[in-house]
């Protein structure tokens, strides 16, 4: 099966390789670890309309606290 | 399983969650980063749980179509970024192991939502733009970015949900009353507000579309104009426009879903879930669009056409169509509309009986038809068009139908055998269906077998057709030999008189002595019934000979084979052979009397009249050799030939291929071909008719001068046996047996004897008439002169006439030899074997050949 397994590791890579690209075309600013995630979610039963949300959601939390943390170290400074 | 599910989804989440989540900063405290590390996890299981299915269908195309167009919307002027994505979505499908591309791409594409293509993440706020959205129809972006709209964004969406409310219900009334928006100004025109955006506006003429034409095509459905095709076509058309309707009532229902659960929740958050926008009203209707499309196209190209026409041109798109949508609907119509052709289709073939109102069956009633015994019903009363006939059945399966028809409606009331059409009928019909059509071949095939059959049968046993065709042939082409020989006979004398002098109750009194007297008697009383002697019509100068005819009556329903133009050919034939047999007889007995002749009265005064009557036999057996010929080649050649081809074309062993048509075209063809070959037509431009007229009137003419010869003969004899008797009694009475007087007499009779050879008592110019009877009776008085003169005239005659008879005989010949016909060539040669004449070119009569003529 090691013959087996490693075809199919690489046509996992492939795909993903293949995905990352339309993610880039897309730019979705995912990097290919979040990505491959991100697939593996939905491949196993994620809404991914809710994924989306989600990731949309953690990205603006983490604007929010980019620019609070902006501003800290600003009135740090 | 669910288990390990759940685990690797916590895992895969924690992973995520663990890259997406930055970590701790120095200034910030670890509380403070785990704090937000639980949210941010607290918030992904929330939301992951809340939704666990997708809020639209998974299509993986329309994931792809959306991102494409996202591509190319917004790389303007970079195509090359869609064409990518579109090679790598090609690839990506082509790989086996991702269960859920869709949601993959689905996915992606939400992800990417907002974010320009140019990198920079964009201001969700700051990107909406009312009439883009609804323009784009993206219900779910608004659903998505509720929380961020503004008041603005909001009345559109409403205003997009309401007008798909009212935009939808497409009907007329409906949109009359549900929209002040829609002001129908003319039935094929649409005004729409100008206040609107001009992305509303379009999306609202794609959706406008179905609407007009479903308005122009419920005007069709309500007229009623056209045949029963064309009603059925209407209610088939109706039926379409009901099922579309159904689909309007659909879309209504959901709209009405769609803004019940507006209601519930916050105002947009459920639009997205109901998902009707008016983007997706196009999509939905495009379908219904393209069969309301194809409909009216149906209805402008049927304007004007009926019945066979009608449905070939639905059938021709049915066939003709490669588009599958195009030809599942036209085979639906025409499932529908050939239904009432179906139904005129088995009135026709199992009854005989058109049932078409408004004339739209490719067989149709002759309504120039006047009902004049069977010859019309079979040809006339019903036509074929051409043009009716639909394209769904071959022309050679029309031919057939109409003959099934035909022969159905001329057993019935040509035949007078209803009993058996309609016991047919029973238990033949059967429903005739469009689309089984090897159903409806065999039914065809086996009605078409059982009504021929039975049409001959018919033919054959009830109406004795092949009795009557040879009785046609035993009287008229004079086959029966005893008969016709009888008939002459007795009334040749008869006939020598004058036309206006022949009474009919003879005529058939000596019909009727013929009849019994010969095997004709022997006849079945229904032939001899029919048989009838009568007179043509009478023209001045004309003698018994000329108008007498034979003529067989033929009633229907026979006459639809024996035609009137039959009729009219039989006697045509039998005119022309009867005056041929006429010839033959006149010159027959002139030969009987001129050979019993010789022996006696003529071998008394050979020495005067030898040579004479050496001619005079010459040209006769000429004569009679012609005539024997010609009557021998149109008897055997021609009429006895045709008569087996048309026995064969009767009795074809494949009986099943017997129809009346092929009787009636049988019997045509053996009329033609002996009146052709029987010199009657013109063939080739060349009128045998009339030059056999002119050679047998003069065969009639030169038996005529023989008779003179004749007579005049006879008269010599009397004189010299008179003469030598005076002699006697003189010699008895002891004086001499010549007197001066006799002397006289006698030097007149040898000075003419010396010049002319030929010398008798004077007769006058009767003796050249008609008459047959030699003039026995010397008429005494006139001269020496008078008697020479009148030998000399019917020498001169003799010869003139016989040198016109061979002038015409070479004129036949050479037109004989150039017939295309092997038997006439034939004939031509049969009647010159021994080359006496010599047969001129066309149209170039040689004068004459000095030739003598051979028997």
């Amino acid at each position: 099966m090691p013959a087996a397994d490693d075809s199919k590791r690489k046509a996992a890579r492939e795909t993903i390789d293949i995905l990352h690209e339309i993610s880039t075309l897309l730019n979705t600013n995912l990097d290919r670890q979040s990505l491959s995630y991100c697939v593996s979610l939905i491949e196993n039963g994620v809404n991914p309309e809710a994924l989306a949300k989600l990731i949309k959601e953690l990205r603006v939390q983490n604007a929010r606290y980019e620019a609070e943390r902006g501003g800290e170290a600003a009135s740090v400074a | 399983m669910s288990s390990t599910r759940d685990e690797r989804v916590d895992n895969a989440l924690q992973q995520l969650l663990e890259r997406l989540v930055p970590p701790q900063q120095p200034p910030e405290t670890p509380s403070h980063a785990d704090q937000r590390w639980d949210e941010a996890n607290e918030l992904a299981r929330d939301l992951l749980d809340r939704e666990r299915e997708p809020g639209v269908a998974d299509d993986v195309n329309q994931a792809a179509d959306l991102i494409n167009r996202r591509l190319v919307r917004e790389g303007d002027g970079r195509p090359e970024r869609a064409s990518r994505f579109g090679g790598l979505y090609s690839r990506l499908l082509a790989q086996p192991v991702l269960g859920q591309k869709w949601g993959i791409l689905y996915f992606l594409w939400r992800v990417s939502e907002g974010q320009g293509v140019d990198g920079h993440e964009i201001d969700a706020r700051a990107s909406v733009d009312g009439a883009v959205r609804v323009g784009r129809g993206d219900g779910e972006q608004e659903d998505e970015d509720g929380d961020e709209h503004n008041g603005e964004e909001e009345e559109e969406a409403v205003f997009d949900e309401a007008f798909a409310r009212n935009g939808l219900p497409r009907v007329p009334k409906v949109k009359g009353s549900g929209s002040p928006r829609h002001s129908p100004m003319h039935k094929s025109s649409l005004k729409l507000p100008p206040a609107l955006p001009v992305p509303l506006i379009a999306l609202l003429h794609s959706l406008a579309e179905p609407s007009l034409l479903y308005r122009s095509l419920s005007e069709f459905v309500e007229s009623s104009e056209g045949g029963l095709v064309g009603q059925s076509l209407r209610s088939a058309i109706g039926q379409e426009l009901r099922s579309y309707l159904g689909l309007v009532a659909t879309l209504e229902g959901q709209i009405r879903r769609a803004l019940a659960q507006l209601d519930d929740s916050l105002p947009h958050a459920g639009l997205g879930k109901a998902g009707v926008t008016l983007k997706r009203c196009v999509i939905w209707t495009r379908e219904a669009t393209l069969g309301l499309r194809l409909m009216s196209m149906v209805v402008e190209s049927t304007k004007g056409k009926k019945g066979g026409e009608l449905i070939s041109l639905i059938h021709n798109l049915a066939t003709s169509h490669g588009d599958a949508f195009v030809y599942t609907f036209a085979e639906r119509l025409l499932a529908s509309i050939t239904r009432p052709f179906y139904n005129m289709l088995r009135a026709w073939i199992y009854d005989g009986e058109l049932e078409d109102p408004y004339r739209e069956f490719f067989v149709s009633e002759n309504t120039d038809y006047e009902d004049s015994g069977a010859t019309s019903v079979w040809e006339n009363k019903y036509l074929l068009k051409d043009a009716m006939i639909p394209s769904i059945v071959t022309p050679d399966f029309a031919q057939r139908v109409y003959l099934i028809g035909k022969s159905l409606n001329f057993i019935r009331y040509g035949c007078h055998d209803s009993a058996w059409v309609e016991s047919y009928s029973k238990e033949a019909s059967r429903e005739l269906k469009y689309g089984d059509t090897a159903n409806l071949g065999q039914s065809i095939d086996e009605a078409y077998k059982t009504v021929m059959a039975r049409l001959i049968w018919l033919m054959e046993t009830k109406f004795a057709l092949a009795e009557h065709l040879a009785a046609l042939k035993k009287y008229l082409l004079l086959g029966q030999g005893d008969f016709i020989a009888l008939l002459m006979e007795s009334l040749a004398s008869n006939l020598d008189r004058p036309a206006n002098s022949q009474y009919r109750h003879t005529l058939t009194a000596q019909l009727e002595h013929a009849i019994r007297n010969s095997n004709a008697q022997f006849d079945s009383p229904d032939v001899l019934r029919r048989l009838d002697a009568r007179m043509l019509e009478l023209s001045h100068g004309e003698i018994g000979w000329d108008v007498f005819t034979l003529e067989y009556r033929v009633d229907s329903p026979l006459d639809v084979i024996v035609t009137p133009w039959a009729s009219k050919q039989y006697l045509k034939i039998f005119n022309f052979l009867w005056r041929v047999k006429r010839v033959e007889f006149a010159l027959a007995t002139t030969w009987r009397r001129v050979q019993t002749g010789a022996r006696g009265v003529l071998g008394a005064v050979s020495d005067k009249l030898g040579a004479d009557w050496k001619s005079a036999r010459l040209g006769l057996a000429g004569m009679v050799h012609l005539v024997d010929q010609l009557q021998y080649y149109i008897l055997f050649e021609v009429i006895e030939a045709s008569w087996s081809g048309l026995q064969k074309a009767i009795q074809n062993p494949a009986s099943g291929t017997v129809t009346l048509d092929t009787l009636i075209s049988a019997h045509t063809a053996y009329l033609r071909s002996i009146t052709r070959k029987g010199l009657l037509g013109g063939a080739g431009g060349v009128d045998f008719t009339a030059q056999l007229h002119e050679l047998l009137k003069l065969m009639l003419n030169y038996r005529d001068a023989v008779d003179g010869l004749y007579s005049f003969s006879v008269a010599e004899f009397t004189k010299r046996q008179e003469m030598s008797a005076r002699i006697e009694t003189r010699t008895r009475a002891g004086r001499w047996g010549l007197t001066e007087a006799d002397d006289d007499d006698d030097d007149a009779a040898s000075a003419g004897n010396a010049k002319s050879k030929g010398a008798g008592r004077p007769r006058k110019g009767e003796s050249f008439n008609e008459s047959v009877a030699p003039s026995l009776l010397p008429l005494g008085g006139g001269g020496a002169d008078g008697e020479r003169n009148v030998l000399e005239q019917l020498r001169q005659r003799l010869r003139s006439l016989e040198v016109d008879f061979k002038a015409r005989v070479n004129v036949l010949l050479g037109d004989l030899a150039y017939q295309p016909d092997v038997d006439m060539r034939f004939l031509g040669v049969v009647m010159n074997f021994n080359n006496v004449y010599s047969p001129a070119r066309k149209r170039r009569p040689k004068v004459e050949s000095h030739k003598p003529p051979a028997a």
